[in-house]
């Protein structure tokens, strides 16, 4: 007679621990084992409850690392997706910020969405020189834009107002102010949980593929009948929109929106997040954002805790390490943060066996 | 038996050097049809104007009875005309099965880019089995193309083209770099698709003995102009063709 016990694990292994995907359609999914579905779950719930779990400062931080991975998402697929290069990422997303602060209080997510919207029209604008130009003669072209916004964000007076930049009231949803980072939280899951949704998807079907064949072979692509214009002009005004609406999210996390707050350094962190990260998946853009945000926030803690007499000394070092950090990524792991995760997935996938 | 392709007097030059000399021909509806001839005679040029990556100075091609001109490579794609590349135009850094579903797009009608369809998914998934289980290449699915040994990614580049169910398919020296048993397998699968699937088959190749065993009918080219155009077998005996291409033995 078969152990109840036994028959119990065995139950649990079949319904949760199977490493292997059985049909085409579970390989089709978002996670394609029971157990990735019950990760995803579980991360779900986390999301949905780390405002109980987390202090006020460790929220401002969560919430900052969360718009941040939106925004690297957006970047990740023109990027990592597309094949394409982009410097004015930070510009995209200063203009959402800007869009959205002039919409506030109860209209704040239609301020956001609008953001997102008119950023991507100016994608639409920043995509066409790539129709004609590829790699480093776009990089400068997408600078070009970045010095351009930015000029735009301090003379605008109007609308941006100017160096002093604009401040703005909290949103509100239904009557409730979102003035604290566990309250906006709700509104960046809001956005961030769809666009992560779709921005999957895309990478899993059609366009994702259209995307990919125009990063890795523009003239195999153009033979095999995808529409290289069409694709290339999706993938900067997609790109746009994403940075746009985590533009308009940190308007209401800062409460404030200055021309600092999106100079060319940031679209630079923006690309390190991509590489660090690793191309092309949607992990990837979380895990970079993860590090490229939260590890500064470490460090000055960890300078922080040392005593003020260490930390005037310390501070300069903090850049080197973090710096130290992302060289020693590129060098010893080359897919990125995504690649490690795979390599350490395999290893649990597979053991006690060594293959 | 009709023709499904017609070449009429194709020239192009590139800064006066003549690629193509007046170049005419057709290929025959369910055939399969062979170009060969010297370096540099034009042969690759040739594809890439039926393809439509360059535009003729003079002449037209005719696909299914409709002149191809000014219609993009995208275009003449869905309209049925598949090709493959001398050298390897996969796409690396995409799984085997995202190359050949992306084939596989064009075998199903179009649908609007930024709504993805669960359900269409699924069934270019499983043409796209299909096509892999055809190919022997199932169990490299997942792998990454660009990380397949060649003669693997050969066959990815041919399964990508054959998946979008093309008409004709232009193939540019399938068999260069191949091993004996790779050739042979590579001429069974494509003599098979065009047995199931009803594909004509187009190849520029300089294995002959390949070549005069499989092809129907021959196209010889030498500096952009056509020395041969026939059955494989009076090839040999064609004395224009043997001095500038064969040699004597």
């Amino acid at each position: 007679m078969y152990a109840l016990s036994k028959q119990l694990t065995d139950a649990y292994s079949r319904r949760f621990a199977r490493a292997v995907r059985e049909t085409y359609k579970e390989d089709e999914a978002y996670a394609s084992t029971p157990l990735g579905r019950l990760a995803l779950w579980a991360f779900l719930a986390l999301l949905f409850f780390l405002p109980l779990l987390l202090g006020p400062y460790p929220m401002y931080v969560a919430t900052l690392v969360a718009i941040g991975a939106l925004s690297a998402l957006g970047l990740h697929l023109l990027v990592g997706g597309a094949g394409q290069i982009s410097l004015g990422h930070a510009a995209f997303m200063g203009v959402g910020a800007y869009a959205a602060s002039h919409l506030y209080g109860p209209l704040a997510p239609l301020g956001i969405l609008l953001g997102g919207g008119i950023a991507a029209l100016l994608g639409l604008v920043l995509g066409l020189p790539s129709l004609r130009i590829k790699g480093v003669y776009l990089a400068i072209a997408t600078l070009a834009f970045q010095f351009l916004a930015d000029y735009v964000f301090k003379n605008w007076e109007a609308v941006t107002g100017g160096i002093r930049g604009r401040t703005l009231p909290p949103a509100e949803i239904l009557g409730l102010a979102l003035d604290t980072p566990d309250r906006l939280w709700y509104l960046v899951l809001l956005f961030a949980l769809p666009l992560f949704f779709y921005g999957k998807r895309l990478l899993m079907t059609r366009a994702g593929r259209a995307f990919m064949a125009v990063r890795d072979n523009d003239l195999s692509a153009r033979v095999a009948g995808v529409d290289l214009v069409g694709v290339k002009l999706l993938a900067f005004a997609l790109s746009a929109f994403y940075a746009g609406v985590a533009g308009g999210l940190l308007a209401q996390l800062y409460k404030a929106v200055t021309p600092e707050y999106f100079p060319l350094t940031v679209s630079i962190q923006y690309l390190a997040m991509v590489i660090v990260g690793g191309a092309g998946t949607v992990l990837g853009a979380v895990l970079g954002a993860f590090f490229v945000l939260l590890i500064p926030e470490v460090l000055n803690s960890f300078v922080g805790a040392l005593g003020p007499q260490y930390a005037a000394a310390l501070a300069a070092w903090r850049n080197v390490i973090f710096g130290l950090l992302i060289l020693g990524f590129l060098i010893l792991e080359p897919l990125g943060l995504v690649g490690l995760w795979g390599r350490i997935r395999n290893y649990f996938r597979t053991w006690p066996l060594p293959y | 038996m009709s023709a499904i392709l017609e070449a009429k007097d194709l020239h192009l030059s590139f800064k006066g050097v003549k690629a193509l000399a007046g170049v005419g021909f057709h290929v025959v509806e369910g055939e399969f049809f062979a170009v060969i001839g010297p370096n540099g005679a034009g042969k690759t040029t040739l594809l890439n104007v039926l393809s439509g990556v360059y535009e003729p100075d003079k002449g037209q091609v005719l696909f299914r009875g409709q002149n191809l001109r000014g219609k993009s490579p995208q275009a003449r794609a869905r309209m049925g005309l598949g090709r493959t590349f001398q050298g390897l135009e996969i796409f690396r850094g995409m799984s085997v099965l995202d190359n050949v579903k992306l084939g596989a797009e064009l075998a199903l009608p179009t649908y609007p880019p930024a709504l993805p369809k669960a359900e269409r998914e699924w069934r270019l998934r499983a043409w796209a089995e299909e096509v892999l289980d055809y190919l022997h290449l199932s169990p490299f699915r997942h792998a990454p193309a660009g990380m397949l040994p060649y003669g693997l990614q050969k066959r990815v580049e041919v399964a990508r083209a054959l998946a979008g169910r093309p008409k004709l398919l232009l193939l540019d020296e399938p068999m260069a770099g191949l091993s004996l048993e790779e050739k042979q397998d590579l001429a069974r699968f494509l003599l098979d698709a065009r047995e199931e699937w009803g594909i004509t088959l187009l190849w520029v190749e300089h294995d002959l003995r390949a070549v005069l065993e499989l092809s129907d009918r021959v196209l010889v080219l030498s500096y952009g102009e056509v020395l041969y155009h026939g059955p494989p077998h009076e090839v040999r005996k064609d004395p224009k063709v043997v001095e500038a291409y064969l040699g004597h033995g």
